[in-house]
C-alpha cells in the first residue's frame, strides 16, 4: 500500500494555488498597465480568498515552525510541515526571497494581499513571485512522484 | 516568449480536443460504474479547454509584463493535463469487462456513505493506493492479478478510509494532533535537563510525535478496513504483507523516522487488539500467531525503538474509536461475518452487501485452499450476473 496519497493531494494543493497566485499577478499586473480588467474581478477574489486560507494555515505552521526542531508540529500532513519548514528556511535567507511576504512575515502580508492600493500593487507582485517560487520548488518532490520523470 | 506560449497553448488545447473525441466515442462501451467518472472527464476538458483558452486570449493583450504569469499557468496546465492523461483517461479508454469485479465493489463501497456516494471513482493497475482528492474522481489502484480475485478485494476499505479522512479533514486532524499531544506527555522524561544530549533527545521525541501523523492515519485507514470488512479484512491484510519481507516485521530505528507506515507487524497487533474487543478472539489469535511464527522463523525480536511502547495502547484506542464514529463508515452486520452463518451457505450474492461473500470467500480459502480456486470462480460469475 503505497503513499501517492500525500504526494497527490500536496500536488494538487500546490497547483491550486500557483493557478490563484497567476491569476492575481495578471489582474494586478494589468492593472498597472492601466487595464482595469474587471471582467477577471469574481475569480481574483476567489484566488485571494484561497490565498488568505493558505495563509491564516501557514501562519500557524511557520510560528511552531520557528520554536526549532525540538517542537513537534502538530496535526499537519508531513508535507505542509515540509513547506513550513521552507517557509522559515526562506525567511533567513535573504539574498534569495527579500520581498514583504519574507521580511515581514506572513501576517503582514494577508494584509497586503487585501489592499486595493495602487502603490501597493508591486510589493504584492514581489511577494507573489517570490512565494510561486517556494511552492514551485516544494512541489517538485511530489510532481516526480505523481508524475515520475521522463 | 509569446510565439512559444502559444504554441504550447494551442497544443494543448489540440491535444484535448482529440481526447475529449475519443472519450465520447468510447461512451458507449464503458461499465455503467465507469459512467460518472467518464460524465466528470468530459467535463474536465471542457475546463482545461478554457483556461487554455484564457491563456490564448491573455497573451493576444500583447503586454509584455504578464508573460511570465501565462508561462506559470501553462505549466500548471499542462500538469494537469499530463497527470489526467496518465491516470484518469486510460481506466475510462482501457475499460475491461474484466474491470467490473473490482469496480462493481468500488461502486457499492462509495454509495455505502453519503459523503462518498456522489464522488466519481476509476480503477488502475498499480500497488494498493488511491488517490483520494475530493475535487477529482478517486482513483483506485490494484495489482492486474488481485483483480479478478476474491481475497484481496478487502483491502479497498482501507483505500476508502483515506478518501474518508478528506471528507473530514479538520475534525480528523484535531483528533489525530490530540493524540500526538498525548504521545509527546507520554514521552517526557521525568527530569529536565539543558544539554546537548537532552537537546537530541528533544529532537528524537520530536520525530517521534510527527511520525505519528501518518502512523495514526494508516491505523485508522485499517480501522475502516475492518469496520466494514470484518475478519476479511484482516486476513486480506495479513496474507498481503507476511510473505512480503523482513521490513513487514522490524525496521532500523533511523528509518522509523518520519516513515509513512507504523511497520506491519504493529498494524497487525492493533488490528487484532480490534478483533478482539469487537469479539473476534479466534481470528485475533490466528492472525498473530500467524505473524510471531513467521517472524521466529526469520530470528526477528519485536522492537519498535520508542516509536510505539504498550501505554501508548489506550490513547491510541480511543483516538482510532474516535475518528470512526467521526467518519461513520459502514459497518458490517452480523450476518455477513458471523462463522456459523458463513458455513451454512455455499454462494452469498451481492444484493445489499459484498462483504457476506468477501467473508465466505476467507472461511472457505482457510478451510481447504484446494478446493478454493473453483469455488471462488464460481461465486465471481454469480457476483457479476446477479444483475445488482
Amino acid at each position: 500500500m503505497s503513499v501517492q496519497w500525500l504526494a497527490v493531494q500536496s500536488f494538487q494543493h500546490n497547483q491550486e494555488l500557483l493557478a490563484a497566485i497567476n491569476k492575481i499577478s495578471i489582474h494586478l499586473r494589468l492593472q498597472l498597465e492601466g487595464n482595469e480588467d474587471s471582467e477577471r474581478a469574481g475569480e481574483v477574489n476567489t484566488a485571494r480568498e484561497l490565498l488568505s486560507s493558505f495563509f491564516r494555515e501557514l501562519e500557524t505552521l511557520v510560528i511552531v515552525t520557528e520554536r526549532g526542531e525540538e517542537v513537534p508540529v502538530l496535526g499537519v500532513n508531513p508535507r505542509l510541515r515540509q513547506l513550513a519548514r521552507s517557509f522559515v528556511t526562506a525567511k533567513r535567507n535573504s539574498h534569495r526571497f527579500h520581498s514583504s511576504l519574507f521580511r515581514k512575515g506572513v501576517t503582514c502580508f494577508q494584509q497586503l494581499l487585501n489592499s486595493d492600493r495602487r502603490e501597493d500593487r508591486t510589493a504584492i507582485l514581489e511577494s507573489l513571485e517570490e512565494l510561486r517560487v517556494l511552492l514551485e520548488e516544494h512541489m517538485h518532490v511530489d510532481a516526480e512522484r505523481v508524475l515520475g520523470e521522463i | 516568449m509569446r510565439d512559444i506560449l502559444r504554441q504550447n497553448n494551442a497544443d494543448l488545447l489540440r491535444e484535448i480536443e482529440l481526447l475529449r473525441e475519443r472519450l465520447e466515442k468510447a461512451a458507449s462501451a464503458i461499465p455503467a460504474e465507469l459512467q460518472s467518472c467518464h460524465d466528470w472527464i468530459i467535463s474536465f476538458c471542457a475546463q482545461v479547454q478554457a483556461t487554455a483558452r484564457q491563456n490564448l486570449a491573455d497573451l493576444n493583450l500583447g503586454i509584455d509584463s504578464i508573460l511570465p504569469y501565462i508561462l506559470s499557468n501553462t505549466q500548471v496546465l499542462t500538469r494537469h493535463v499530463r497527470l489526467f492523461n496518465q491516470r484518469l483517461v486510460g481506466p475510462i479508454l482501457r475499460a475491461r469487462d474484466s474491470d467490473r469485479l473490482c469496480l462493481k465493489v468500488l461502486r457499492w463501497i462509495h454509495s455505502s456513505h453519503s459523503l462518498t456516494q456522489h464522488i466519481p471513482m476509476a480503477l488502475s493497475d498499480g500497488d494498493f493506493a488511491s488517490w483520494p482528492q475530493l475535487s477529482w474522481p478517486t482513483i483506485y489502484f490494484m495489482p492486474p492479478s488481485a483483480q479478478h480475485r476474491l481475497l484481496y478485494l478487502p483491502l479497498f476499505f482501507h483505500e476508502f478510509g483515506h478518501l474518508l479522512y478528506a471528507c473530514h479533514e479538520p475534525e480528523m486532524d484535531e483528533l489525530v494532533k490530540a493524540l500526538q499531544s498525548r504521545i509527546a506527555q507520554f514521552l517526557e522524561p521525568s527530569a529536565q535537563r539543558d544539554d546537548r544530549h537532552a537537546q537530541a533527545e528533544a529532537k528524537r521525541r520530536s520525530v517521534i510525535v510527527e511520525t505519528w501523523y501518518e502512523w495514526t492515519h494508516e491505523l485508522f485507514c485499517d480501522a475502516v478496513g475492518f469496520q466494514m470488512g470484518g475478519p476479511a479484512y484482516a486476513y486480506s491484510f495479513s496474507m498481503y504483507f507476511r510473505a512480503l519481507m523482513r521490513d513487514q516485521y522490524h525496521i532500523r530505528p533511523e528509518d522509523l523516522e518520519h516513515r509513512d507506515h507504523p511497520v506491519t507487524w504493529l498494524r497487525i497487533r492493533l488490528l487484532a487488539d480490534r478483533a478482539r474487543r469487537m469479539k473476534f478472539g479466534a481470528d485475533a489469535e490466528a492472525l498473530e500467531d500467524t505473524w510471531s511464527k513467521i517472524a521466529a522463523t526469520m530470528g526477528v525480536v519485536e522492537d519498535y525503538y520508542g516509536f510505539y511502547i504498550d501505554k501508548f495502547l489506550p490513547s491510541v484506542q480511543q483516538t482510532i474509536d474516535d475518528m470512526i464514529v467521526e467518519a461513520a463508515p459502514r459497518s458490517f452486520e452480523a450476518h455477513e461475518v458471523s462463522t456459523a452463518e458463513l458455513l451454512r451457505i455455499e454462494s452469498a450474492p451481492i444484493r445489499s452487501s459484498p462483504v457476506q461473500l468477501l467473508n465466505l470467500a476467507w472461511r472457505k480459502f482457510l478451510q481447504d485452499e484446494s478446493e478454493y480456486s473453483a469455488w471462488e470462480q464460481k461465486a465471481i460469475e454469480g457476483l457479476l450476473n446477479d444483475g445488482t
